[in-house]
């Protein structure tokens, strides 16, 4: 049985996807889908390929869901006190 | 009679490191969740590090695995100790450990000698996972099945149930109570999922009993778990205290599963085991924090949770 951090919905043996940074997942997510659209791909390495997809979209949703949970604090704090949290500057 | 409520901020120093799921915060959403004017009523007590902990400890584990863990423990400023891609030991690990032990064996003198209706121990690190002699899953000692164990050594239990609602099956409980026939384990958990075991044939010598769910089974199969098998069972086994490895990683925002529950299935589930406890052992129950790992989910769960034990208590 692979280990309990690798096994976030359908991350299955794709252990090495916990390490990941969202953008590399999101990189490797994005060849996949051009890869299956454009359907030059054999049946069998399809379906690997498919569940490595199923795999980075998991460990994406955890890294938004993560983020989320912290941009809510940061909210909830700056609700009694904005002290250190700088608006977003668009030209800077 | 009040519900005790055991804590200490030593369980944020438990530091697993960089982006792992079982993370100090959690432990900051449940004092956030617990600190709301709701909860003024709780007996709020500090997990001790007791003197006689280690001793409780080698009822379940051998003293060689404690004097193992203790020894590979880093000190103050040392690098982080991997024991499996799961579980790790940072300088804090070792003292959060003697109190989370702590903590449920205070909680277990404290509802077995009736100063308190029932209780809950937030804390780090988990315990389900760990077995007599093998640290995974991000525990290192089986808290919730010491405590059992030292309520029938120290109080005179005869009967001691652990009801494990904790997404994952709780393997490490299995394993040390499954010979002990006045031990009672019983589990809901997602099966296929880690660890891999509570299989419906896992039985031990009839004090095991578990209830696997699907992969996106909600509110509806939960409960006919619960009303079909495990509270028959524990019915029939008739407990002189219950313990529950209260995990919140069912809920379907939970990030490690894809169970699909709500604060209000953690609110059934604890209303009916409390019915149990108050018809066969005068409502005496002590819940200890296991996994949920979305801070969210987790803060609601909580405070869901020990809402029905004070209301149970009450």
């Amino acid at each position: 049985m692979e280990a309990k951090t690798a096994q976030a919905a359908g991350a299955g043996r794709h252990e090495d996807i916990a390490g990941f940074t969202f953008e590399q997942a999101l990189k490797e997510l994005e060849g996949i889908v051009s890869r299956l659209e454009r359907g030059d791909v054999e049946v069998e390495e399809s379906i690997q390929i498919h569940e490595r997809g199923e795999a980075l979209k998991a460990h994406c949703d955890r890294v938004l869901k993560r983020a989320e949970a912290k941009v809510e604090k940061i909210k909830l704090d700056a609700a009694g006190a904005p002290v250190g949290v700088e608006p977003l500057d668009a030209e800077g | 009679m009040a519900t005790l409520y055991i804590t200490h901020d030593r369980f944020i120093d438990h530091d697993t490191g960089p982006g792992h799921p079982e993370r100090p915060d959690r432990m900051r959403s449940v004092h956030k969740a617990l600190a709301a004017d709701a909860f003024d009523a709780l007996d709020r007590r500090q997990a001790p590090w007791r003197d006689d902990v280690e001793a409780a400890i080698t009822a379940a584990h051998p003293k060689s695995y404690v004097d193992d863990l203790k020894a590979r423990a880093p000190s103050p400023g040392g690098d982080l100790v991997r024991l499996d891609p799961d579980t790790v030991m940072s300088p804090g690990t070792w003292e959060a450990a003697m109190r989370a032990v702590s903590g449920g064996l205070d909680a277990v003198d404290a509802v077995m000698g009736g100063d308190v209706a029932n209780a809950f121990c937030a804390v780090r690190p988990c315990g389900h996972h760990a077995e007599r002699t093998t640290a995974m899953g991000f525990c290192l000692f089986n808290n919730v099945a010491i405590a059992g164990m030292y309520a029938r050594a120290r109080h005179g239990a005869e009967r001691v149930a652990v009801i494990d609602f904790d997404v994952h099956h709780g393997n490490g409980t299995q394993d040390i109570y499954e010979r002990e026939p006045a031990l009672f384990f019983a589990s809901t958990h997602q099966m296929p999922l880690y660890p891999g075991t509570g299989a419906l044939s896992e039985t031990g010598v009839g004090n095991i009993c578990n209830a696997p769910l699907r992969p996106g089974d909600g509110k509806e199969p939960f409960q006919d778990a619960f009303e079909s098998r495990v509270l028959p069972a524990l019915r029939h086994f008739g407990p002189d205290l219950i313990l529950i490895s209260a995990g919140f990683d069912a809920h379907r925002d939970d990030p490690l599963a894809n169970l699909q529950l709500t604060e209000a299935d953690f609110v059934w589930a604890t209303g009916k085991i409390a019915e149990v406890a108050d018809k066969h052992c005068e409502g005496r129950l002590v819940s200890m924090l296991e996994g949920g790992y979305d801070l969210a989910a987790l803060e609601r769960s909580v405070a869901a949770h020990v809402g029905m034990l004070m209301q149970a208590g009450a």
